[in-house]
């Protein structure tokens, strides 16, 4: 097991420094099993029950810090899971009696339900173009839902006083302690090592930047659902637990209210670091059982006043920082090995077709036409220069391209294939890669981890471990080595200046191993040299490694250096294509940039 | 005719409720979850005034200006470093909402209390007689949303609050002071809230949970509806009729859940809501 701490968002510019691991972080993972193992002959009888919901509820917490805290989905109904649950344990002991059988289907059924109604708010808030907002509003519906129908079940489900007076496990205190603490032991552990291996950085880029994870091939939505559904099967896990052990459930338990505590729980503990928010669920649940009965009022006051305080002053929670001086929260930086990935040749099925053909693709906002009529064809080989003034339609060009639902009406096919109205994603998977005009990355991961995930579609990322390699593809590797990030994989992107970060999301997109490069102003904002470099790397991309590359560039210098072709965009038309020296050289073009004096200045700027 | 008067006046109901929400998430794209403890706060500024034994009426001025002032604290102090972080944002309003509840709950118990109607009696209407304060609130619904409507669209200060909503990093270019005007939609729209909650409580009792089911229900309606008061005031009086049809067909549970339902289904199949049409 990796000894090293989890990350924090906040935290994880540390990195990048190389700090010695100090004893801290051994010594409480200690303390805290042995509080596991020895807690019945340490606490009294009171602590140990009230433990024992804690723990459960611990374990609810950590879901929702995978949920919130790592993807960036603020949830406040992942107690509508735990509720659900804790109903299939009391409704199946109370109706069918309590057996071997009726345990088991309970339990089934407290993963299936939850399983399913997860799949489906998945479904509803998580979608192309959804806002993170919208799923967040539908997290607020489902525990009211859930509770209404709760209320609504009549003696079936005890309606608002809830089921009591079920049988269920003869288990001593000490029992429950060990089975609640060994739970929220194998879950806390689990999810550790998820977030912290490959496929667990996956939920970190998505919290970072959805955009190019949908560029990177990665079905977001899909990842989100998946993600909703496993974790509201262990949230459910963790309710039918509490529901066994308690003798009671109420509406309560699948509430808005314990939703929204669940967030002030995961929020004082330290979001994003999953043994926070552990700890925090604990030593509140704790407090409030002792608190709320001499101070109820008070109680509430102070845990909501340092909510909002925490908020303001210390998103990353209170957790974090008292622990800090044990060495928790450093991570030392474990940078792969560069390698070079043989073509996976996944995506050259279609070598005859063209790597691009447009048939009469136009887009018009309202009566404003953008685009009217666009034909264009582009083969393997090729790099196009697409110019044209301001407004042209470049951008928007580029966005039809690749993304399906762009569009308002033609045809687009890249490698033979018709795009249709399909997602980013879909268009990637038929060898696009789009490199975008700011440089679209994931700021709080390495350069390691940025190029990983942009080879998700193509190498499954392991689920409980990170790989000692990172495989690249040749031309991907040349950009890395000629701009010297391979010295700085280990470095946070935001950490790096704007050129390695332009080179960074270049080799991202490289590392699709696309057969269409599309590139919005490449040079933007680099040096002579920088700009010099990304020159070979694309004269290289196109003659050597038979890649198309379209590039939408103001630099008239730029495109007569590189580009074998040049096409004009005017007011959503292409006007001309041709060599760099028949565009420039024609009296078209000439009006065009310089207004209506065909004889006017030089077509350059 | 009386299911007419019924569905017209929930519409307005939703409406009163619904505005102070849209006006802040409007303009910041915030929701704000202390609008619920807001509508309660209103609720018992009501109730005070019953207390006092003055004319009920003065508990709108009065709540008006509780929630305006109210606002301008929270705005100050908790909206203003938090804008760039919009989620955390809603959390912090979450925050408010329980310290304002508990502070209601240690001023005034947690028992369940009433306050006076400014409007007791009936009105005859079409020959049959209707609740007069429940067709006061519709009357009272369509002047706010003239007003409100009046004021984002033929004002100086609605002008500015578009070109912030729009381009808010224009906006500060051309000299809009975009924080000003956020500051004063935000105790606006907590001045409505409060309002909101004087203005519904002669229906029902009062007690400190009170604002919470109304919260997800305006912001439901407020999700759908999108920026502008008019497509709200349309969206409650469509979703109003829908929570009558299935409450009074079905059971006021179900007829409950309704509004919070619906709205999620039209935003996944239609994501802009009512905002065009």
């Amino acid at each position: 097991m990796d000894n090293a701490a989890v990350t924090t968002p906040v935290r994880e510019r540390d990195r990048s420094k190389k700090t010695t691991l100090s004893w801290g972080v051994p010594i409480l993972i200690s303390v805290g099993l042995a509080l596991l193992v020895l807690g019945p002959w340490v606490f009294d009888g009171y602590l140990l029950s009230i433990l024992i919901r804690a723990y459960f509820f611990a374990i609810l917490a950590v879901t929702v810090d995978i949920l919130w805290g790592y993807t960036g989905y603020l949830t406040f109904g992942h107690s509508a899971f735990f509720g659900i649950g804790a109903y299939a344990a009391g409704l199946m002991f109370l109706h069918q009696g309590f057996s071997g059988g009726t345990i088991a289907s309970g339990l089934a059924l407290a993963i299936l339900a939850s399983a399913l109604v997860g799949g489906l708010v998945g479904w509803l808030s998580f979608y192309r173009g959804a806002s993170p907002f919208f799923a967040t509003v539908i997290s607020l519906v489902l525990p009211i839902v859930a509770t209404q129908l709760l209320l609504s079940g009549g003696t079936w489900t005890g309606s608002s006083s809830g089921i009591t007076g079920y049988e269920t496990f003869a288990f001593s205190l000490s029992t429950w302690y060990w089975i609640a603490g060994g739970l929220m032991a194998t879950v806390g552990l689990v999810g550790w090592r998820i977030v912290r291996s490959d496929a667990g950085r996956l939920l970190t880029s998505i919290r970072d930047n959805e955009e190019r994870c949908s560029y990177l091939g990665i079905n977001v939505p899909r990842v989100k659902i998946i993600l909703l559904i496993v974790t509201g099967a262990v949230a459910g896990i963790a309710g039918f637990g509490y529901g066994s052990f308690s003798g009671v459930v109420a509406p309560e338990l699948a509430g808005f209210v314990l939703g929204t505590e669940l967030i002030i729980w995961v929020a004082l503990g330290g979001r994003g670091t999953l043994w926070g928010p552990m700890i925090g669920a604990i030593l509140i649940s704790v407090a409030s059982a002792y608190l709320s009965s001499s101070i109820p009022f008070a109680w509430q006051l102070i845990l909501g006043t340092a909510f909002v305080l925490v908020i303001v002053l210390l998103p990353q929670g209170l957790i974090p920082l008292l622990i800090k001086p044990f060495g928790f929260g450093r991570q030392s930086a474990g940078v792969p090995e560069l390698v070079e990935r043989p073509s996976t040749g996944t995506k050259s099925e279609n070598t005859d077709a063209a790597a691009l053909r447009m048939e009469g693709v136009t887009k018009s906002f309202g009566s404003l036409n953008v685009l009217q009529g666009i034909n264009l064809n582009a083969d393997a080989g090729e790099l196009i220069g697409l110019i044209g003034p301001n407004g042209a339609g470049k951008s928007t060009l580029m966005r039809c391209m690749s993304d399906g639902a762009a569009r308002t009406s033609g045809n687009v096919h890249l490698c033979g294939r018709d795009i249709e109205r399909r997602p980013p994603e879909d268009c990637v998977g038929f060898g696009l890669g789009r490199k975008f005009q700011n440089a679209n990355i994931f700021e709080s991961l390495t350069v390691a981890e940025c190029l990983r995930m942009a080879g998700t579609t193509l190498e499954k990322p392991a689920l409980f471990r990170r790989a000692p390699t990172l495989a690249l593809p040749p031309y991907a590797l040349e950009v890395v080595r000629k701009t010297g990030l391979d010295a700085k994989l280990g470095t946070v992107a935001q950490d790096l200046s704007h050129g390695e970060q332009q080179a960074l999301e270049l080799a991202m997109v490289l590392a699709l191993e696309p057969r269409i490069v599309l590139l919005d102003e490449p040079t933007a904002g680099l040096t002579k040299t920088e700009r010099t470099q990304i020159g070979d790397v694309l004269s290289s991309l196109a003659h050597k490694y038979k890649l198309c590359c379209l590039l939408v560039e103001h630099d008239l210098d730029f495109v007569e250096e590189i580009a074998t072709r040049t096409v004009v965009l005017h007011q959503g038309e292409i006007v001309m294509q041709g060599t760099f020296d028949e565009v420039v050289n024609s009296d078209l073009v000439k009006t065009i940039y310089s207004g209506s004096h065909p004889t006017g200045q030089e077509a350059s700027k | 005719m009386a299911l007419l008067l019924d569905w017209l006046s929930t519409a307005g109901i939703l409406f009163i409720i619904a505005s102070g929400l849209l006006m802040i998430f409007g303009v910041m794209k915030i929701i704000n979850f202390a609008h619920g403890a807001l509508l309660t706060l209103g609720g018992y500024t009501a109730y005070v005034v019953t207390q006092l034994d003055v004319a009920p009426w003065l508990s709108w001025p009065l709540a008006f200006v509780t929630g305006i002032a109210v606002g301008m604290l929270i705005e100050f102090f908790i909206m203003r470093p938090l804008y760039k972080r919009p989620l955390d944002a809603i959390l912090a309003t979450w925050g408010l909402s329980i310290i304002i509840g508990q502070l209601i709950i240690m001023t005034f118990g947690r028992e369940v209390k009433f306050a006076d109607t400014p409007l007791p009696g009936t009105w005859s209407v079409a020959g049959m007689d209707y609740s007069a304060y429940r067709l006061l609130l519709i009357l009272v619904a369509v002047v706010l949303c003239a007003a409100l409507t009046a004021l984002l669209s033929g004002t100086r200060f609605g002008v500015k609050t578009r070109a912030v909503i729009m381009n808010e990093h224009l906006a500060s270019a051309l000299g809009i002071n975009a924080g000003r005007i956020r500051f004063i939609t935000f105790s606006l729209g907590a001045g409505l809230g409060t309002l909101a909650g004087t203005l519904i409580t002669p229906l029902s009792s009062l007690d400190p949970a009170m604002g919470i089911p109304w919260l997800v229900t305006a912001f439901m309606l407020v999700m759908v509806s999108g920026h502008s008061m008019l497509s709200l005031m349309v969206t409650c009086v469509v979703l109003g009729a829908c929570q009558m049809l299935v409450s009074t067909y079905t059971t006021p549970v179900i007829g409950g859940l309704s509004i919070a339902v619906l709205s999620a289904l039209i935003l996944r199949i239609r994501p802009k809501g009512f905002a065009y049409g």
